[in-house]
């Protein structure tokens, strides 16, 4: 993107500029390269820079004790991106083409939660399920209306700007082509918007497999994402084996957004359009 | 044409009719198009000429009046059942598909056989002067290829009729000149029945059979190019296409030696229709290019000849533009084409302008003096 940029005869405002990228980036990266240093410490201390070498706390982390949570938020996080999605697709078509009566409400309701503290809708979920009497669904189901609920925001925003941003009249053409509506929606409005409605499933994905807020009521031992996992291990200190299932847990939606860049990329997404006509 | 066989109307709108909200775009509209015949709605931007588009092609429905295409009445039918090749002025390409695939589209929501497919659309890439470019995304071709595609897309699935909505307004001005021949020859050449949206009077009298000028939702006034240039009917029509004089007046007397005398006092022996009374208000019209400049009185019989100074001149390379302050204090324009590479006036200068008196003509001022536009539709 910085190519597209004309550079001016006054260098200051660029060296302003590269200080202050220089700093952000170390802030970003210098804690998570510490963390991944400490994770090589010998004794079960986290020290800057490590004592000794020793893989032995990777191999803490790799124990059926971390492993099943980094799995369970795994499968959860999946689901939750996959809800989602489902539901914002129609919902968000809804809400962009047509004009009726609750449409405001809908629109808050649906991007409410990004308003809302997430503890918030944790404790009011928790009290809700055992209130119907599904208290014994607090877990893994409890947790998936949670996630789905903070990450229906990611999913209808990220596809309502692809909506918006469908060049002006193809579906006109395509119908005067002969396209039913259904063939319409299949061969021309899918296919371009492709990609939001990737970008917003990948957003959930990572917001739900990172939340912790949501999470904190609904789990219970054994249905417990790795982050209130991660939590609870707090309180004994911060251990060496932390550090390498945070490395771990930030490896999974790194992995994950890199695969989709190079098979769909989200960069045209969140980029710019160049997918436009 | 009204005394044309139904079997030669490819498209009658009868009466049509459609409201945005509280605002009528189109207002009760009657046009008969003849088979193979090129038709342009020519005016200005909100005259409604884009909304009887899109009612031909069904992407809205009307809400009075019928549409037939070929005698049958196309209202209820959706726009994906109607055979109507659509070209739009943002060329609304398939951006995800190949410039091949593009124009396939059609033909395969006809579930044509694949090598029939293949074959109709090298044909229709050819006939654009697109071959070899099937492979490309339409993101890499330049605003005038996009337009052969959507052209060639439009044209592959032989529709009834086919629609352009301002297709040539992106394109740079020569372009859009060559364009315009070269549409014209296309569709000549096809026979195809066409409805061309423009605001550009040029292209409308470059290009058409018939040329229907719209304004307010409403058809002013539908004839040849010659027609509507030559004797426009109206005010509307009179500066809509070309530049138009118009001194502003009413009828003094009417048959016999007939004349106009205009609100500033000047007195103009123009003949007028027998259809308009003694006292009705008028606008006589003369086209700038009509009217001469001299520098003494012609004296000639049939011209009208009004004194007057040259305000300003404008040089045009082609021609030199005069405007007048009329003795009379209305102003005035005179084309005089450059013949001799220097104007001929000077600022200040006293001039005549005088016309033919048949080159004048004599506008109702208000509408209801005008001759229905729905008798010739």
């Amino acid at each position: 993107m910085i190519n597209g940029v004309r550079r001016g005869s006054n260098a200051a405002p660029w060296f302003a500029l590269k200080v202050v990228n220089t700093v952000i980036f170390i802030f970003i990266l210098g804690p998570i390269l510490i963390t991944a240093a400490a994770s090589f410490n010998e004794a079960n201390q986290s020290k800057f820079p490590p004592r000794g070498f020793s893989l032995k706390w990777w191999a803490d982390a790799f124990s059926d004790d971390w492993v099943d949570p980094v799995l369970f938020s795994f499968r959860l996080a999946i689901c939750a991106a996959l809800v989602s999605t489902i539901v914002a697709l129609p919902l968000t078509f809804g809400l962009t083409r047509y004009r009726f009566k609750g449409r405001d409400a809908l629109i808050t309701l649906a991007l409410g939660p990004l308003m809302l503290p997430a503890l918030v809708i944790s404790i009011g979920l928790l009290q809700f399920f055992y209130l119907i009497g599904l208290g014994d669904y607090v877990g893994f189901w409890a947790l998936l209306a949670g996630h789905f609920v903070i990450c229906l925001p990611f999913s209808v925003r990220t596809i309502a700007i692809s909506l918006y941003g469908l060049p002006a009249n193809v579906e006109k053409a395509a119908a005067s082509l002969g396209a039913s509506p259904v063939t319409v929606l299949f061969k021309v409005v899918f296919p371009l918007i492709k990609n939001g409605i990737l970008a917003g499933a990948v957003f959930s994905f990572i917001h739900s497999f990172s939340d912790v807020n949501v999470s904190l009521f609904i789990s219970r031992p054994g249905q417990m994402p790795v982050s209130v996992k991660i939590l609870g291990f707090l309180e004994f200190g911060f251990a060496p084996t932390l550090a390498a299932v945070a490395i771990l847990t930030m490896i999974i939606p790194l992995v994950l957004i890199i695969a989709i860049e190079r098979f769909g990329g989200l960069g045209d997404f969140i980029y710019g359009e160049r997918a436009r006509g | 044409m009204g005394n044309e066989r139904v079997a030669d109307i490819a498209l009658r709108l009868s009466k049509l009719g459609k409201k945005f909200g509280s605002v009528v775009a189109v207002d009760g509209i009657d046009l008969d198009i003849a088979e193979g015949e090129f038709v342009t709605l020519l005016g200005p931007s909100g005259c409604g000429k884009s909304t009887t588009l899109g009612l031909i092609a069904g992407f809205f429905p009307p809400d009075s009046g019928a549409i037939y295409l070929k005698g049958a009445s196309v209202e209820s039918l959706p726009s994906f059942k109607r055979d109507i090749g659509v070209v739009f002025q943002d060329y609304a390409l398939f951006p995800h598909m190949t410039v091949a695939d593009n124009v396939a589209f059609g033909l395969q929501m006809r579930k044509l056989p694949r090598d029939e497919i293949a074959a109709r659309v090298d044909e229709a890439l050819q006939l654009v002067h697109m071959q070899g470019l099937g492979g490309r995304k339409p993101l890499a071709l330049s605003g005038g290829q996009r337009q052969r595609v959507a052209l060639a897309r439009a044209l592959v699935i032989r529709p009834k009729v086919l629609l352009l909505d301002e297709p040539l307004s992106n394109l740079d001005l020569k372009l859009r000149e060559d364009m315009r021949i070269e549409i014209v020859n296309l569709q000549r050449r096809l026979g195809i029945t066409t409805i061309f949206v423009t605001h550009d009077q040029g292209e409308a009298l470059v290009m058409s059979d018939r040329i229907a000028v719209m304004n307010a939702g409403r058809i002013e006034q539908v004839g040849t190019p010659g027609e509507i240039y030559e004797h426009p009917r109206t005010r509307f029509v009179a500066q809509f296409i070309g530049s138009m004089n118009f001194f502003s007046g009413r009828i003094v007397a009417n048959g016999g030696p007939s004349h106009v005398t205009t609100d500033k006092g000047l007195a103009l022996a123009v003949p007028v229709p027998q259809s308009l009374a003694v006292g009705t208000p008028v606008y006589v019209a003369i086209r700038p290019e009509r009217a001469t400049l001299s520098a003494r009185a012609p004296g000639v019989d049939d011209h009208i000849t009004i004194k007057g100074s040259v305000r300003q001149v404008i040089y045009l390379g082609a021609r030199h533009e005069f405007l007048l302050d009329l003795e009379s204090g209305d102003q005035a324009c005179v084309w005089v084409s450059n013949e001799k590479g220097s104007a001929r006036y000077a600022v200040g200068e006293v001039v005549y302008m005088s016309a033919p008196v048949d080159s004048c003509l004599v506008l109702p001022a208000s509408r209801g003096h005008a001759s229905s536009p729905r008798s010739d539709a």
